[in-house]
């Protein structure tokens, strides 16, 4: 406290005043000095990352091309095989998983994306009560995945659902969950319900930072609200818009939760996952080696992802970089 | 359009406000069936057509959830595993985010690219080996068998998060602190830190919310009752034939109140970081 107090009061300006006082190593050593403490600084992290995701992954691709033998006390990996990956090519349930997975977040994707803009619209137009509004978005957001999973499967329920009731009094009869459209539309349901907002918020943040003078400017020419949208808000969002998709997309392949809870990947295998894929071939049938197959080729796509958008990742993080 | 200078109800009825009241009802809605079910009667909550309201009001589910099951043992097992690893998080991640957010380390572009990257693999990427693993030292069914990979999972994100806060704190602050010759961890400590503490917030309600809602890798690890937590819980209350709606939406709601108030109180810290790039879904 009392360096501030002398530095400031040699100068006026506080830079100034550190690059004054004398006794400083020289710079190179110092340099090199930072640099040692800032990987001592993050190596307990790094380590822990490592230990449990890095690690691991390579681990699982190791494992996938391995014959598995698991005993009761432990495992061992007798000797080099691709059988494993033979299983996933020539079976169809991995198409289908990977077809499942994709179409699922494709149409989630879309739907989120329109919503969430047009509450994003509305919103950046309420002037009382946005506050509120946003409180109000986070709720799905934090919604525990399972519990909405249970809800919505209790909506949906066969005999006495409300949705089935609901359908009912229109005069359609489906077993909601117990056939595979409506199935995957009512987990779709689902999961618009909770991340919609989700994508609102994101919208909305990217909205309100737009410079306000091209609005002026796009007014005084006469331009519709409408083509005031596509012509200078849409292309103005893009990056934001982008970024959020990509992370979404990218996630997307680690979808588990709600189809294993609410539809357990049924009827027949119609909802089955990649994640389920690989959960179910882990530790319903205790085939370690394809299940490794499965989780290694999943992460494998999303490495293809993340390097297909690396510049994605170069730019978020060099745009706050020095 | 033409009634907008003619009536004055336009004012409050208008494409804004109904739009509104959609949103808040497509929300509210489903929000609505989940509480009003919990207080239903147990015998009363498979009638079809369903009551609209909690017709006879009913708090049997709520003394079920911790009586009849054990969502006190769940509840319990979340808050440990949560607590531990949101503080693992937030200790290693400011270290880390101080290093690589202002430290002249070679190399750290590179790191932190990684980093993001890790943030969107999936848990199922990891679960075989790490299951094999912790069976082998006898970590299935422990607090520190979920709190590792917890910490693991949600430190990419968190140091990305503090980094970008790191960055903001002006360079002078800093120095008259090394001036005052404070040791690099004190440094941290008292000068660095209490600037950072919008970024550690969001970190904090990010590693919360993403501890106390996972499900994957505890239905993988701790799968025995003693250790459950939360959502693994719950998806077990309907492992029978008939599944026990009315007590899993009382769980529910017990479950949801706790990260309600937390994320309400923290709101402003949850949109910044949510719209501070790297977005968790």
């Amino acid at each position: 406290m009392t360096a501030i107090s002398s530095a400031s009061g040699q100068s006026a300006s506080g830079q100034v005043g550190t690059a004054v006082v004398p006794p400083k190593p020289r710079p190179d050593v110092n340099r090199k000095r930072l640099a040692r403490m800032g990987w001592g600084f993050s190596a307990p992290a790094l380590i822990v990352i490592a230990a449990v995701t890095i690690f691991p992954i390579v681990y699982s691709v190791i494992m996938s091309l391995n014959n598995v033998t698991v005993t009761g006390s432990g495992f061992s990996l007798d000797g080099f095989t691709f059988s494993n990956y033979n299983l996933l090519i020539h079976a169809s349930l991995w198409r289908d998983a990977l077809f499942f997975t994709v179409y699922y977040t494709v149409v989630t994707v879309i739907v989120e994306l329109v919503l969430g803009t047009c509450i994003a619209l509305v919103l950046e137009r309420l002037v009382a009560g946005r506050g509120w509004m946003m409180a109000l978005l986070l709720i799905p957001w934090s919604m525990i995945t399972v519990i909405n999973a249970e809800l919505w499967q209790y909506i949906d329920q066969g005999t006495y659902g409300v949705a089935s009731y609901i359908l009912g009094g229109l005069g359609f009869h489906p077993v909601i969950l117990g056939t595979p459209t409506p199935a995957i539309i009512a987990l779709m349901i689902a999961d618009i319900w909770k991340t919609t907002p989700f994508v609102a918020i994101i919208v909305l943040a990217g909205l309100v930072m737009l410079p306000g003078d091209v609005y002026e400017a796009a007014e005084m020419d006469g331009a519709s609200s409408w083509k005031t949208f596509w012509t200078i808000t849409l292309p103005l969002l893009r990056p934001t818009i982008a970024l959020a998709v990509m992370f979404r997309v990218l996630q997307a392949f680690g979808l588990f939760d709600l189809p294993y809870v609410m539809t357990n990947g049924g009827p027949g295998t119609s909802t089955t996952s990649l994640a389920i894929l690989a959960y179910n071939a882990l530790f319903k049938n205790l085939a370690f080696g394809a299940g490794a197959a499965v989780a290694s080729s999943t992460a494998l796509l999303v490495l293809l992802g993340c390097l297909a958008s690396l510049r994605v990742f170069r730019v978020q993080v060099g745009q706050e970089g020095n | 359009m033409r009634n907008r200078k003619r009536v004055g109800w336009h004012k409050y009825v208008n494409g804004v406000s109904i739009s509104t009241l959609v949103t808040v009802l497509f929300i509210l809605i489903p929000l609505y069936w989940l509480v009003a079910s919990s207080f239903k009667a147990p015998n009363s909550i498979g009638n079809s057509p369903p009551s609209l309201g909690p017709t006879p009001f009913s708090a049997a589910n709520y003394s079920n959830a911790f009586v009849g099951y054990d969502f006190g043992i769940y509840f319990r097992n979340s808050i440990i595993v949560t607590l531990c690893a949101t503080a693992l998080v937030l200790i290693l991640g400011t270290l880390a985010g101080y290093a690589l957010g202002r430290l002249p380390m070679r190399g750290k572009f590179t790191t932190l690219v990684i980093l993001l990257m890790i943030s969107v693999f999936p848990a199922v990427a990891v679960i075989a080996p790490l299951y094999l693993l912790m069976r082998d030292i006898g970590w299935l069914n422990s607090y520190q068998g979920l709190i590792l990979p917890y910490t693991a999972f949600n430190l990419p994100f968190a140091i990305w998060i503090l980094r970008n806060y790191m960055l903001g704190i002006p360079k002078e602050m800093e120095e008259t602190g090394r001036i005052d010759g404070a040791g690099a961890l004190r440094t941290v400590w008292t000068i660095v830190l209490p600037q950072a503490l919008p970024g550690l917030f969001t970190a904090g309600i990010f590693c919360f919310t993403a501890c106390w809602t996972e499900f994957l890798m505890a239905l993988t690890f701790n799968d025995a009752n003693n250790y459950r937590t939360i959502p693994v819980g719950i998806g077990e209350f309907g492992g029978n034939f008939s599944v026990p709606y009315g007590t899993i939406f009382a769980a529910s709601v017990v479950a949801v109140v706790p990260i309600g108030i937390l994320v309400f109180i923290f709101r402003k810290f949850v949109i910044s970081g949510l719209t501070s790039g790297a977005v968790k879904g």
